[in-house]
């Protein structure tokens, strides 16, 4: 027998058996996670849709198109790339195998060209890569060792082929020569060395044994290498939240086996997030996004992700070994309370991956843990929770007085039952802050014009609990849920209408877990297509530069943009401009996530760092569809002490001047 | 006659009115008043609870019970209790009284009515009425079973008794078998403040955003200092540096109830509006007549604060000389 078949198995078993045996040890450690993953076995076909797009298509690396280039080059290039390789050990592993006899000479001499080229392609990839690390080097991409590591094997490999071609040609002058444009090339250069054919051919074996080393090399190196997104990042796009709207994990009380709510270590997570965290390759997308990283507080989504990656590492031994009682809390000198309090659940992080992990999924298992296992908490959110059971509300108004706003206005109450069409959902802020009072008249003005019937729920209505679930406290958020959902259900309600993004995010995609079944709009669809219809008509000019500052529950939770847009400019006389981020990009108020609730100790204050970006457009208006948004905008312009010259109005405002 | 055990409370070598006033209600009741005085060094302050009523005082000396502790105060008030046979002990519904009365509750195995707004000893037994559900609705206490009855009752709710100096008190000197303390107070650090805390004082001097500096708060404080009042921030000044966070008066800041609230430059975002509304009477001084904070407010003044303050804190300096 020949050597190089032995020689072949004996380093393939060697390297693949221990890459295998890597790979083995990431499988039992997602395994042991017991947490609840979400179900996502569903829809099929769509799944393989969207991984096809993302991964083939590569969309979602594309949302930054230079780099998404650069990363298409070279993962199509490993794509091709790899059917020479499979090609390769074919042929060391059986001398007599031709690939060449069994495709026909003309695919084959085709299949040749496009290798060659596309090797061109990632090796191109990889140097712009290194130019990108050494050069530009932008902050989120941070300093890895890894990165650089990966990048020299990748470039190994397409020297290593260049040359095994190169020399390919000079010992054997294959009959598809011409077809290999780059490797000829490279073939015509070493030419000049004027070394015997059988150099040649000896230098060809040389430098395909050195390339088959490097690939296997790089498979036992990828498991615990930031390149296992290679691997990881296919199955985790396929599990991909398939929809915009994403309902939190509801717990389920009535289950007296469960003794541990949320994440108090590191197993109390899902296998999902596993391989969230197998999956992510360090891009820095998400802590380029972030808007508490942006504003100097310690948390960064992307080193989360790491950090519960490393600490699934640190204590492999006793998780694959169910000794779950060894293992330190999550929260450590990394993953402190600081990071799992400074989310403001704006999706921004989620939304810029590129690989689909579910960072705040992460955040809001820590919390449960913090809020319901060991009742520690900012010590404000403790008056939020005690309005919200006493009075339904966040703030300490009482239940009793939620409908005054409304004294005078000719507005019914369900329980007067009433002829309408659909239900307005007020919400705390429009029933209870002043700011938030003026909003809900001028919609009540425009849905008085408009012709629609409607009613109110009135002291029967109580706090949605977004803010409670997003805080973490699930048991207080899913008593407000069912006591709603039943007086919702009781009264039969279809369709529901609400100013509030956070309202309308909990109606429409989290009490359906409960229970609850409703068609809901944002008053922001409802305007518009009141406006679209014929039904109001804006007609008072309005001269002013307006920027629209987009809501995180209604942009990037529920994809709703075009509306709120398409509400203002019907106005006549409206000039719309666009802060520097908006749409998906939009910067959070930084208000989301229960941080409403919250002091902001730490870093610049979100709010006033959006503020600035609206200022910078030179709008004299901001426009807001989200009452929160409206009270940290409200306050951002303030603090700039710009409040004489720039206002902040609800959309409902602006169309309700205008009929 | 029931025997009531009042525990007195004190600071810094002196009583606080609260226990003045429990000892004034079981003197009025007829009923047996004794007193508790817990500390190192106390016995002095003993005569002096004598002259509003009570007719016996203990006073358990103790290193451990030098500065306060839930832990050392409800173990030692329980043993006396125990010895006394009392049948009612009260305290006032302070930081301290909230803390070691359901303590003390619980080591007997008794109930508690706690922030009492009301309350009758009459024929030795409690009835109280407690504000429930943020103050919407009072409910109408009372003991049922056997067992000592406790309550805690907030300051100012009765009045304080005209004391008697002719009055004496019987001085006992007992002692408390405090057993291992789980915990041990090291020392008592201080806030920097001559002016009574916010969600204590009868009346709160805020000023907001439009003081405009830390140093323009002096005018608030002069105003403060006139009423013996307390000095609060909206949330705007605490952000802009102006005032300390624990003088921030609202959702995410203290909540407050005081007899008079002055508001000035605070425009009444809902923030604000959500921890003080509730102040008996409020006034508001701000530029702008579309201000929420006139929704809530009693009395309401448009004008430049810097113009109104001092203004106002001279004629109140002068009420005060009169």
């Amino acid at each position: 027998m020949p050597w190089q078949p032995i020689l072949f198995i004996l380093m393939a078993g060697g390297f693949f058996g221990y890459s295998g045996y890597r790979f083995a040890l990431l499988y039992r450690l997602a395994r042991s996670q017991k947490g609840k993953a979400p179900l996502r076995w569903d829809r099929i076909p769509e799944r393989i849709g969207a991984t096809i797009v993302n991964v083939l298509g590569q969309k979602a690396v594309m949302q930054k198109p230079l780099v998404g280039i650069m990363h298409a080059m070279i993962f199509w290039g490993f794509i091709v790339i790899t059917t020479g390789t499979l090609e390769q050990f074919a042929t060391t592993l059986f001398p007599s195998f031709e690939l060449e006899s069994i495709m026909g000479l003309g695919a084959y001499s085709s299949l040749v060209m496009v290798q060659d080229l596309f090797t061109a392609f990632v090796l191109l990839g990889v140097l712009f890569s290194f130019y990108r690390r050494i050069v530009l080097k932008p902050k989120h991409l941070g300093q890895s060792s890894d990165a650089f590591l990966v990048l020299t094997f990748t470039g190994g490999l397409m020297v290593s082929i260049f040359l095994m071609n190169a020399f390919h040609i000079l010992g054997y002058q294959p009959i598809y020569t011409e077809s290999m444009l780059m490797s000829k090339n490279v073939a015509a250069v070493l030419s000049s060395m004027n070394l015997s054919q059988e150099t040649y051919v000896g230098l060809a074996t040389l430098f395909k044994w050195i390339h088959m080393t490097l690939v296997m090399g790089f498979a036992a190196y990828i498991p615990t290498s930031k390149h296992l997104h290679i691997v990881a990042a296919g199955p985790n796009t396929f599990l991909k939240s398939l929809d915009r709207a994403k309902g939190m994990i509801p717990i389920n009380f009535e289950d007296e086996s469960v003794t541990q709510y949320g994440a108090a270590k590191i197993t109390d997570l899902s296998w999902k997030d596993a391989l969230d965290y197998f999956s992510c390759t360090e891009c820095g997308r998400c802590q380029e996004v972030c808007p508490a990283w942006n504003t100097e507080k310690p948390l960064s989504p992307k080193k989360l992700i790491l950090d519960l990656n490393h600490q699934l590492f640190d204590y492999k031994a006793a998780i694959t070994a169910g000794k779950t009682d060894e293992l330190p809390n999550l929260i450590d000198k990394n993953i402190t309370n600081d990071v799992i309090w400074a989310c403001t659940t704006c999706r921004a992080c989620e939304i810029a991956c590129p690989v689909f992990i579910g960072h705040t999924d992460k955040i809001y298992e820590a919390r449960r843990n913090l809020v319901m296992m060991e009742s520690s908490f900012p010590a404000e959110v403790q008056t939020v929770f005690k309005n919200m059971e006493t009075n339904y509300t966040p703030w300490a108004f009482a239940a009793s007085e939620r409908a005054n706003w409304s004294q005078g206005l000719d507005i019914k109450t369900m329980a007067d039952q009433p002829a309408y069409d659909v239900l307005l959902w007020v919400g705390c802020a429009g029933s209870y802050d002043e700011r938030n009072k003026k909003v809900m008249k001028a919609f009540v003005n425009i849905l008085n014009k408009s012709g629609v019937k409607f009613a109110i729920l009135g002291n029967e209505e109580q706090c949605t609990g977004d803010s409670a679930r997003r805080i973490g406290n699930e048991y207080l958020f899913q008593t407000l849920a069912k006591a709603n959902i039943e007086t919702l259900n009781r009264y039969n309600v279809k369709n529901i209408v609400t100013a509030c993004p956070h309202c309308f995010n909990t109606l429409k995609n989290e009490y359906k877990d409960f229970g609850g079944n409703y068609e809901v709009f944002h008053h922001s669809q409802f305007i518009s297509k009141l406006i679209a219809d014929g039904k109001v008509k804006p007609t008072q000019t309005l001269n002013a530069k307006v920027t629209y500052h987009d809501s995180c529950y209604l942009g990037r939770w529920n994809d709703v943009y075009t509306q709120p847009r398409s509400a203002i400019a019907a106005i006549p006389g409206v000039q719309m401009v666009e802060m520097k981020s908006h749409h998906d990009q939009s910067m959070c108020c930084g208000a989301g996530g229960g941080r409403m609730w919250m002091e902001e100790h730490l870093g610049r204050r979100v709010n006033v760092t959006r503020t600035e970006q609206a200022l910078d457009t030179g709008a004299s208006i901001i426009a807001s569809a989200c009452p929160f948004c409206m009270t940290m905008m409200s306050d951002g312009v303030k603090m700039k002490e710009k409040a004489d010259k720039v206002q902040v109005l609800d959309i409902a405002e602006l169309v309700s001047q205008s009929i | 006659m029931a025997k009531v055990l009042i525990v007195a409370e004190h600071r810094d070598g002196k009583l606080k009115k609260v226990s003045f006033e429990l000892l004034g209600l079981a003197a009025q009741a007829g009923q047996e008043v004794h007193a508790l005085l817990l500390g190192e060094g106390v016995a002095g302050l003993a005569s002096e609870l004598g002259h509003y009523g009570a007719g016996k005082v203990h006073v358990v000396e103790s290193a451990a019970l030098k500065f306060y502790s839930a832990e050392a105060y409800s173990k030692a008030v329980v043993q006396i209790a125990k010895n006394l046979g009392a049948e009612v002990i009260l305290a006032g519904h302070t930081p301290t009284g909230r803390e070691f009365m359901p303590l003390v509750a619980a080591r007997l195995g008794v109930g508690l009515a706690s922030d009492c707004t009301q309350i009758s000893l009459a024929g030795g037994k409690i009835q109280a009425r407690r504000p429930v559900y943020s103050g919407k609705a009072t409910a109408e206490v009372e003991f049922l079973g056997g067992g000592a009855q406790l309550a805690t009752v907030r300051a100012n709710a009765i009045g304080i008794p005209k004391p008697d100096t002719s009055k004496k008190a019987e001085v006992v000197t007992a002692s408390a078998d405090l057993g291992a303390l789980k915990t041990k107070v090291l020392e008592m650090v201080k806030g920097a403040m001559g002016r009574p805390d916010v969600t204590e004082a009868s009346i709160v001097v805020s000023g907001g955003r439009a003081m405009k500096s830390a140093e323009n708060f002096k005018i608030i404080e002069e105003m403060a200092d006139s009423l013996g009042a307390a000095v609060g921030a909206s949330r705007a000044a605490v952000d802009a540096g102006y005032r300390p966070h624990r003088d921030q008066v609202g959702q995410t800041g203290k909540t407050v109830s005081p007899a008079l609230y002055i508001a000035c430059g605070i425009s009444g975002a809902i923030q604000h509006l959500a921890g003080m509304r509730t102040s008996k009477t409020i006034v508001a001084i701000n530029t702008d007549p579309q201000a929420p904070i006139f929704q809530v407010a009693d009395y309401g003044v448009v004008g430049d604060l810097f113009t109104l303050v001092p203004l106002l804190t001279q004629e109140f300096k002068k009420l005060k000389e009169h």
